[in-house]
């Protein structure tokens, strides 16, 4: 029997992966990242998650955090990360081994150093399955043989057989999808999977990873900067700033009627077919420093929009069905009801009040 | 693979007479000259001039050097070729063929104990970066690091030898003896002074590879995986950190014979070091020329050898 | 410390937006970062205060001791204690301990710094050539080096030592210095190749400045940064060269004060004063340990990229 064709097993009622108020941080030299700063989301059986934002915005060490693979001097400080309603922080290192690569996979964005360069590439596909099930040497490498062949790479006994520098990047990033799907994980998360790949190849590895979607029904957590990536493949869209998520709702809704600015602002520097435009926006200014966060808003310093309520944390509210935003903006775009200018006591008032449980 | 070996070897060629000339040029262009230790007011002139023709001193420096060079790399099994020495007459490949077992039981034992400590050491320093146990290593690496050999083969000496009288002071066998247990009892002090500096610099070098390698992509893909602490480190970085050792193991197959010459002179150890070094002070040419044309010829095999070894550890490089 | 606006690049182009993010992140000169780099190491902080230290005991204690370092006296280690004016006592035929100790320190700190002075100089000069000129220059200057390379060095350095004349501190230098140089040619040879591919040294040609100007004004200064590293770590080496050259009869010779001598001494009063060897290894380790931690600075400063873990 091919896995592949596995029929999967009844699926539990609620989300597949559920994260509640995830606390990241790096204890640095120079002080405290606040890498990931009360992230929530979840993700349903056989979604696919977009998780959008500029680099450096947290989005890679929440899918670490997943994973459990955060390292010194980073540490899972808070929240709950449910998988099938098991919650991931609080499992054992033992168990949480039994969970990477088996339940949830990941491949990554650099596929030419992702893969260990001293071992074939059918030996790293065989390892990943031998680890999770008892299975001989022949059956693993089998396996490979199988897989490589499921992500489209010809020949693939030969393939097998080779090291990763005798493949070309493309080529690599679908040995790497093959070594993660080899398990038949319900999880899949990519982090930036077609970056550092020439365009026809990315439009390939993207064909190959929907394919694999609808065959082995499983979800993807799919981190990426690229807003054209997120429309063609998800149905469910993130977008974080600064370690925390600003903007939350199913594709379209983002697409048709963005709410953040920072969403806004990401939607209006995309070149658009059959649209003439002088020049493409942009948002002006930078990230802010990790060290050195402002208070209050985050993105108040980059924000056309910004009013001096924003010196007080706006609040995740919702703008619409199922669709939230951290911003002080009312849903159709106006000042707050507060006003533009309230005390701080009035602020914090109307940012417990508007505040969704998240 | 053979015809990589055989290009080296070509190439090696001109670096083999770049290093004979070099030698040579050194050796016999320098002021003063090795019959000048027999001058004296009662040795006659004709006895010098008869003793400089027997040298072949009194021919044109070119023929000199043509004729040592044939003689030395065309016939090297003939006990002769490597000429006689001016101190005692003897043939030079056989006096430096009989020091090469105390050499290599000194050098070899090192070595081996280097590799045995350093890698684990440096292995367990980088997966426990941070730790008390890290830092301590990495203070105890530093000092080893900087004691030189001479100083800290006194110190043992002292130590060992005269405070505690636990080893013998110098020399590879107590008078009359050559069993096993002797020789390694001799052996412990030298080969413990040769062993704590280069484990220090092994270590230091092992744990920074290991620590580059477990920065890597691909040991997060691994741990991404499910594997566990022991595979990962054994297998996925380990054998990767493994890769630049094996250069180091290169540079130090040349050492093996002439490395170790003031361990030696500490030890009065009657190895190939100790006799090259007597060799400059007597201006012994002929063993002076012979030893470091062997330095010279070890230090290129060693390369080669590290170059070939590169290729099986290594799956990117192909000859 | 300088703290200058930092203007983000997307401001300047925001349509209808003001300059009105100002970034409070201090901009710094490339001399100003690699100064906060060093110091921010702290192993070569502490290290560049004990060089001084040493150097300034090496050059101060010699000028108030006078020629107490070679003096003889009746003054013995077994029965003249350990004083203010001698520390580390007298040895068997009277000298002051300390003072020589002091004299030795100063030879080798002379030795190191005079040689690797020299070995910069021909290295960079080599690896220049080598590196502009190319082709068959290139070739055979680089063959130079590998059989340089495979010669054993330090029988080399005693080669030339013992040949040229023991003793001779100018000997010693130039010994050390001409079969040190290898390294820095390599390091030099290779950043020029870098450098010559390098858009300021074309923009320089295309300005028709000649070879040796662009060598000279352009490529030097830019190929100097390992140059540097590698002549600090190459003190320690040259110091402890000379001391090992003594130790073996081959350096310096008493009366004049080494490291090195100082051990050999030392060496025949085992039994009696077992501190004697102490004195001057201990010094040895300080000076190695203090040039390798301020090359590992400068290297961590210069050149991030590079950082090794410590």
């Amino acid at each position: 029997m091919s896995f592949a064709e596995s029929v999967s097993p009844p699926q539990p009622s609620g989300p597949l992966l559920d994260v509640k108020g995830l606390k990241t941080h790096f204890f640095t030299e120079d002080g405290v990242v606040k890498a990931v700063d009360g992230v929530s989301f979840s993700i349903g059986h056989g979604q696919t998650l977009g998780v959008v934002g500029e680099s450096g915005c947290g989005k890679s060490i929440t899918a670490m955090s997943v994973m459990r693979l955060i390292e010194r001097p980073g540490k899972i400080l808070e929240g709950e990360i449910r998988l099938d309603g098991r919650d991931l922080v609080k499992l054992t290192d033992e168990q949480i081994r039994d969970v990477r690569g088996n339940s949830i996979s990941m491949i990554f964005q650099e596929p030419m150093t992702s893969l260990n360069p001293v071992f074939t590439c059918g030996d790293q596909i065989a390892e990943a399955v031998a680890v999770h099930g008892a299975v001989s040497k022949k059956e693993g490498w089998k396996r490979a043989i199988d897989m490589l062949q499921q992500v489209g790479i010809p020949d693939p006994k030969r393939r097998a057989a080779q090291y990763p520098h005798e493949l070309s990047g493309g080529m690599r990033q679908r040995v790497m999808i093959a070594m993660a799907l080899s398990t038949n994980p319900e999880l899949l998360i990519a982090d930036e999977p077609t970056t550092a790949l020439d365009v026809t190849i990315q439009a390939q590895i993207l064909e190959l990873m929907k394919t694999l979607r609808e065959r082995n029904q499983m979800a993807i957590m799919l981190i990426t900067h690229d807003l054209g990536v997120v429309a063609e493949m998800a149905d469910d869209v993130v977008v974080m700033y600064a370690g925390k998520v600003v903007e939350k709702s199913d594709v379209a809704t983002i697409y048709e009627t963005p709410h953040h600015p920072y969403t806004r602002g990401l939607l209006a520097s995309l070149p658009r077919l059959g649209e003439k435009r002088e020049r493409l926006e942009v948002i002006r200014g930078v990230v802010p420093n990790p060290l050195n966060l402002p208070s209050g808003c985050l993105f108040k310093r980059r924000c056309p929009y910004a009013m001096p309520i924003c010196d007080t944390a706006p609040p995740l509210q919702d703008v619409g069905r199922g669709h939230v935003s951290r911003c002080w903006l009312t849903p159709t775009g106006e000042p707050p009801a507060v006003g533009s200018s309230p005390t701080a006591e009035q602020a914090e008032a109307a940012a417990v009040a508007l505040s969704v449980a998240s | 693979m053979a015809t990589y070996i055989l290009r080296r070897v070509i190439q090696a060629i001109p670096i083999v007479v770049g290093i004979s000339v070099l030698t040579f040029l050194i050796v016999y262009l320098t002021p003063g000259s090795p019959v000048d230790r027999f001058r004296s007011p009662r040795v006659s002139a004709e006895a010098i001039a008869a003793l400089i023709r027997s040298y072949g001193l009194d021919q044109p420096l070119p023929i000199q050097f043509f004729k040592w060079f044939t003689k030395f790399w065309s016939f090297p099994w003939d006990p002769n070729a490597w000429g006689f020495s001016f101190v005692d007459g003897k043939p030079v490949r056989d006096t430096i063929i009989a020091r090469i077992p105390a050499t290599l039981e000194l050098t070899g034992m090192a070595l081996l104990l280097t590799v045995v400590l350093a890698i684990p050491i440096g292995v367990l320093q980088a997966v426990k970066q941070y730790s008390w146990w890290d830092k301590i290593i990495t203070i105890l690496e530093t000092i080893g690091y900087a004691m030189p050999t001479f100083w800290l083969g006194l110190i043992l000496k002292q130590l060992f030898s005269i405070q505690f009288n636990m080893f013998p002071l110098f020399g590879m066998h107590t008078i009359g003896k050559t069993d096993l247990p002797d020789l390694l009892w001799h052996l412990a002090l030298p080969v413990a002074t040769l062993t704590v500096v280069s484990t220090a610099g092994w270590s230091r070098y092992m744990r920074a590879s290991m620590l580059e390698v477990l920065r890597a992509d691909f040991i997060r893909t691994a741990k991404s995986k499910g594997l566990g602490a022991r595979q990962v480190i054994f297998k996925h970085a380990l054998r990767n950190a493994l890769i630049p050792i094996v250069t180091l193991l290169g540079l130090t197959i040349p050492t093996l014979l002439s490395g170790a010459a003031i361990t030696e002179a500490v030890f009065s150890w009657p190895g190939l070091g100790g006799l090259g070094v007597d060799a400059v002070r007597d201006r012994d040419y002929p063993v002076v020329l012979a030893t470091v044309m062997i330095g010279g010829v070890f230090v290129i095999i060693g390369n080669l050898l590290a170059d070939i070894a590169y290729g099986y550890v290594d799956p990117r490089i192909k000859y | 410390m300088r703290i200058a606006a930092k203007l983000p690049t997307g401001a300047l182009e925001a349509p209808g937006g003001g300059i009105d993010e100002v970034d409070l992140t201090p901009v710094r000169t490339y001399w100003q970062l690699v100064r906060t780099r060093f110091l921010h190491h702290r192993l070569a902080a502490t290290a560049v205060v004990l060089m001084v230290v040493l150097v300034f005991a090496s050059i101060f204690f010699p000028i108030i001791g006078g020629d107490a370092w070679y003096r003889t006296s009746l003054k013995f280690g077994e029965h003249d204690p350990v004083s203010l004016i001698a520390p580390m006592g007298y040895d068997n035929i009277g000298i002051n301990i300390f003072y020589r100790l002091m004299k030795a320190l100063q030879t080798s700190l002379i030795i190191g710094g005079v040689a690797v002075l020299i070995i910069s100089i021909i290295g960079t000069a080599v690896g220049a050539v080598a590196g502009y000129v190319g082709g068959a220059v290139d070739n055979f200057l680089m063959r130079v080096v590998d059989v340089v390379l495979s010669l054993p060095t330090f029988f080399l350095v005693i080669m030339f030592v013992a040949f040229l004349g023991s003793g001779n501190v100018f000997v010693i230098i130039f010994a050390i210095g001409l079969t040190g140089w290898t390294t820095a040619a390599r390091l030099v040879r290779a950043e020029f190749l870098r450098l010559r591919e390098a858009e300021f040294v074309q923009a320089a040609k295309a300005l028709g400045a000649s070879d040796r100007r662009i060598a000279i004004r352009h490529m030097i200064p830019g190929a100097m940064a390992p140059v540097v590293v590698a002549a600090t770590l190459g003190i320690a080496d040259a110091v402890v060269t000379e001391a090992a050259l003594s130790f073996l009869g081959f350096g310096l010779l008493p009366p004049e004060a080494s490291l090195g001598n100082m051990l050999t001494h030392a060496q025949d009063y085992f039994y009696r004063q077992p501190l004697w060897i102490y004195y001057p290894g201990i010094t040895l380790i300080l000076v190695v340990i203090a040039a390798s931690f301020i090359g590992d600075g400068v290297r961590d400063a210069l050149d991030p990229r590079q950082r090794v873990e410590n």
